[in-house]
């Protein structure tokens, strides 16, 4: 046994609208220790470094394999998955805080909900049910399926978002998540017969015009989601859907 | 005629700040700094250009319409912008990340730049009321000074060095905006491209300060006949 300690400064915060406050815990080191590991020690021992004993700090989690997103946290400074974050690879005293962006539920939890809003906003699925057949759906070139898997890939974590100099609580930026989702969809030979709804909901305030072309959302993606690449390509989606707006319409 | 919603204005004006950025402001820039290394062939040719520009009919009309009223729209839209981000640089260091930040630092110096460069040429002209051939040895006579003290040369230095990279980074950001350049490469290709552009656009501007600042020569009104 070693009594090697991981230290830790987590940013905690009791309900939605109360000011948030930092407290310092040590959990036993373990070879291969995630940040999820050790909240689970944390709340099997809920004692500070200065040993009161305090509410366990509560976080969202699920799939433990960076695929569900839920994880999604400030760590060291930097939003990315707890589940992935090993404590080998991080400096410490390990700073751990809910994202920035997303209204505070309690200690690391946040509601996303914002995310999910802007998807149904977009209409980022394929309509397939009707009242009556609509048959077989088109083919797809390899291509296009080939593109349309790396897009799809996105777990609506919100690193993207919580990175984006553009994107903050209090303004209604859609972010790259949602650009990416626009573009994924139209590019589905069933899925762009919707294209110019899609369009149309990007093309307003919160769209894809405030933009500021920072490019941070796809140096944090964790799942390496060519995101500037779809944001440029609804760019161009857009610009060509003002200029039929304004001479077809 | 359908009276636009909210949202569709929001998007025109975005739109034509980035396009406005291009042209009329960003080709005036370009115009502007290659007629005025003129200077650095004589002072002649310089002379010549700026009694040509001066003689355009409308020359006020034009003005207005192709600078004053874009580049107000594009500053103030530009401020708008600036006012809806919020820097991040530091905590996340990636290059396009500081770029974002200087593209709006750059803008707010180049607007500051153009109140005093405004100010002490085109604004004293119209204020002496020199016009046409009296408009040159006018110019001429105010640039002469400028340039021959440091601090004059310092703030040139800065307006020009923050025109430039604005507009050949705001190329760029227009080059993506509106989906010219989609591809990772694409868009790193062009960025190469802007900055050399770019690069260029400085080495004009502050060769033609060099030069007013080596050989401040006076000129005498050019005699129409």
């Amino acid at each position: 046994m070693t009594d090697k300690k991981i230290n830790f400064k987590i940013k905690r915060q009791d309900k939605p609208g109360l000011p948030s406050y930092w407290q310092n815990f040590q959990v036993p080191y373990k070879p291969f220790a995630n940040i999820i590991s050790c909240l689970m020690e944390i709340q099997r021992n809920p004692t500070t470094k200065a040993g009161i004993t305090v509410a366990p700090v509560t976080w969202d989690c699920n799939c433990l394999e960076e695929v569900c997103g839920s994880c999604t946290m400030v760590i060291n400074g930097k939003v990315r998955q707890a589940c992935t974050a090993l404590v080998d690879n991080l400096e410490q005293p390990i700073a751990l805080e809910p994202m920035s962006k997303f209204p505070v539920v309690r200690d690391l939890q946040v509601n996303r909900s914002r995310m999910f809003e802007n998807l149904k906003k977009v209409k980022a699925w394929i309509d397939i049910d009707g009242s009556h057949d609509i048959g077989e759906g088109a083919i797809m070139p390899d291509s296009d399926r080939a593109k349309r898997y790396v897009m799809s890939e996105c777990m609506t974590c919100g690193c993207c978002l919580e990175a984006c100099p553009q994107f903050s609580l209090n303004n209604s930026f859609m972010g790259a998540a949602t650009f990416n989702q626009v573009r994924l969809f139209n590019l589905h030979p069933a899925g762009s017969m919707n294209k110019e709804e899609r369009l149309d909901a990007v093309m307003g305030e919160g769209g894809i015009t405030d933009c500021g072309n920072a490019q941070v959302c796809v140096e944090v993606c964790p799942k390496n989601i060519p995101l500037t690449e779809s944001i440029a390509d609804i760019g161009r989606q857009t610009s060509w859907q003002f200029i039929k707006n304004l001479l077809v319409k | 005629m359908i009276k636009p919603a909210k949202d569709e204005i929001h998007y025109i004006l975005l739109k034509l700040h980035s396009l406005t950025g291009i042209v009329p402001v960003g080709a005036f820039l370009v115009i502007h700094l290659s007629i005025n290394s003129l200077r650095t062939v004589g002072v002649w040719p310089f002379q010549l250009a700026i009694d040509a520009l001066n003689n355009l009919p409308f020359l006020i009309l034009i003005e207005i319409g192709f600078i004053y009223i874009p580049l107000l729209f594009h500053s103030l839209m530009g401020f708008y912008i600036i006012h809806v981000g919020k820097t991040n640089m530091f905590r996340y260091r990636y290059q396009r990340n500081w770029l974002y930040t200087m593209q709006r630092l750059t803008g707010a110096i180049t607007f500051l730049f153009l109140i005093y460069h405004m100010g002490t040429t085109v604004g004293a002209k119209l204020w002496e009321g020199k016009h046409q051939f009296e408009a040159a040895p006018f110019l001429i006579d105010i640039l002469n000074g400028e340039f021959q003290t440091w601090q004059g040369i310092l703030v040139y230095t800065i307006g020009i060095f923050s025109a430039t990279f604005h507009f050949s980074n705001g190329v760029w950001g227009f080059c993506v905006s509106w989906g010219i350049l989609i591809g990772k490469n694409a868009q790193r290709n062009g960025a190469i491209v802007f900055a050399a552009m770019g690069i260029g656009l400085t080495f004009l501007g502050l060769a033609t300060v060099l030069e007013f600042n080596m050989n401040p020569i006076p000129v005498e009104a050019t005699v129409a006949g």
